[in-house]
């Protein structure tokens, strides 16, 4: 059975591309068959993130309109063969598909046998949006601890429940603990108390993931994985139902001041 | 003792009234709505959508979802719905979405009450038994006289994401969270059982004998009738059980207790 899961936020900017390049490698990595669709028509990014730029020949509007077959527009990648993306047009607008025709792409690619199947979604709750979530069975929210991440990743939940998917979990991208030990950042327990949907992961705001950006290589492939990108690999791990504890992400800010600065804080 | 001279009487920051006399409009019937009316459970959808009151399909279908979710335990399983579209003008596909949500929520849907000649003729080719109504008789259903009661209050168990706006022309019960740009818009009173972080207006209509009560009361913005007030800029440590109501100089809050030695008081 193919998981199809969208990876959704309804703000811009939080991470929802580069959550879906780190966990689709992370679980590429895992021995899982797994294609990535950019679902952001107009302003692709993914294949930026994967490095899998110049690679592209055919997009998802070629396959609808018959002018390839799928496994001609499937990017496969080359360090890491489980993963393939398929790539968005970046000429055309949101509006050149349809719900049906995202739904005929996903079971296209569930026919070809992909363990999962994870959609990235375009900012917004438009139309974009609406083809975005059309054929998923799950949904992965990614939210900042920002009150307006989380604001409106809480419209987006409410929205993915009337669409009946009912499976929702939450990503937190970006949390800086020591802002959050300061006081000066919402923490995960606030988030969690707002959105109340069981939680995916943390992962830690981490400066690398712009160098990886750049670079068109997710963080998870580095040999030496930094905290962000054990982050997103054990949130792979978790998605194939292990069970693994959430980091302490606390640890390398701890010291004696900011412990007895807690206690008085109660 | 007056409940005003209470001395627990939370002080609101700020307590105004709107600019002009706040005439909301309440109006349910732009709202998708279950309603029992002579032993028969109806579905009232809203009215095709108009330039004032843009209501597209999207918008009232994530509605339908919502409602039945909300109130999914009290449903008798197979309870005959009949469904009022007015004008409402459905195609066939539509029509067999909202049957196989009924059905799902254990629903059956038992006939089909339209103005609309294409909802009717899609109806049909479904299957299900149809009352063509003539729009006549739809217009004096859909404007109640002024001066009738209120309706049944609405109880859902549900939480009200942002973006989820409730109206009801009666009292509204929520056995869950408002979270913050959600917003419940009531003739009667408001009863959230749960945090209440959003928006609640509560005798929308004009009033001002209606109440607010939470557990946990951190709204955004509270309305009574035609006054506004904010919460307090510096929050309190700790959340009591509250009820808002309209006193001397405009909404007040006092802690559950209080108000309820009050009201026994009153009576007596």
């Amino acid at each position: 059975m193919t998981r199809v899961v969208v990876l959704t936020s309804g703000k811009g900017g939080v991470g929802k591309t580069t959550c879906t390049a780190n966990l689709g490698m992370a679980l590429a990595q895992q021995g899982q068959r797994i294609a990535v669709i950019d679902a952001d028509f107009g302003l692709r990014n993914l294949d930026l993130l994967l490095g899998l730029e110049n690679r592209i020949v055919f997009t998802a509007l070629d396959v609808l309109a018959g002018d390839c077959r799928l496994e001609q527009a499937l990017v496969k990648d080359k360090r890491q063969p489980n993963l393939a993306l398929l790539p968005a047009a970046q000429n055309r607008s949101k509006e050149a598909i349809t719900p049906e025709q995202m739904t005929e792409l996903v079971s296209k690619l569930s026919a070809a046998e992909f363990d999962f199947i994870f959609i990235d979604c375009p900012a917004g709750i438009e139309g974009g949006f609406r083809n975005a979530i059309a054929a998923a069975k799950e949904a992965i929210v990614v939210t900042t601890p920002e009150i307006s991440a989380v604001r409106d990743a809480d419209r987006v939940i409410g929205l993915l429940e009337a669409n009946d998917i009912k499976t929702k979990r939450l990503i937190i991208n970006r949390l800086k603990p020591a802002m959050v030990q300061e006081d000066q950042m919402m923490s995960v327990q606030d988030v969690q108390d707002i959105l109340a949907i069981p939680l995916l992961g943390v992962i830690p705001d981490d400066e690398r993931v712009i160098v990886s950006t750049n670079k068109g290589e997710p963080l998870v492939l580095e040999k030496k994985l930094s905290l962000a990108g054990v982050a997103f690999a054990n949130v792979a791990r978790r998605l194939l139902g292990e069970k693994v504890s959430f980091l302490d992400l606390n640890a390398p800010h701890d010291d004696l001041f900011s412990r007895v600065r807690r206690l008085f804080r109660g | 003792m007056s409940l005003d001279s209470t001395p627990e009487t939370v002080d609101l920051e700020s307590t105004e009234t709107t600019p002009e006399p706040a005439k909301v409009e309440v109006d349910p019937a732009l709202q998708v709505r279950f309603k029992t009316q002579n032993g028969k459970t109806l579905l009232l959808l809203p009215p095709e959508p108009t330039e004032s009151t843009v209501s597209p399909w999207e918008e009232m279908w994530e509605q339908l979802k919502h409602r039945l979710a909300a109130g999914e335990r009290f449903w008798q399983p197979q309870t005959a719905i009949h469904l009022m579209a007015r004008d409402r003008l459905l195609d066939a596909r539509q029509l067999q979405i909202i049957a196989d949500a009924l059905t799902e929520a254990n629903l059956t849907l038992k006939r089909i009450y339209t103005s609309r000649r294409q909802t009717a003729v899609a109806a049909v080719t479904l299957g299900y038994s149809v009352e063509q109504q003539n729009s006549l008789s739809h217009l004096t259903q859909a404007a109640p006289q002024p001066g009738t009661t209120l309706d049944d209050p609405l109880y859902l168990q549900s939480t009200i994401r942002s973006g989820m706006e409730i109206r009801h022309a009666g009292t509204v019960i929520i056995l869950g969270d408002v979270n913050p740009g959600g917003s419940l818009i009531a003739e009667g009173d408001i009863v959230v059982w749960g945090r209440l972080k959003g928006l609640a207006h509560a005798g929308a209509k004009g009033n001002r004998q209606c109440r607010i009560m939470t557990l946990h009361m951190e709204p955004t913005q509270l309305r009574i009738a035609d006054k506004v007030a904010r919460p307090p800029e510096h929050p309190p440590a700790e959340y009591l059980p509250e009820v808002a109501y309209i006193g001397e100089g405009g909404i007040r809050i006092a802690p559950a207790q209080e108000f309820a030695r009050w009201l026994t008081e009153h009576q007596a």
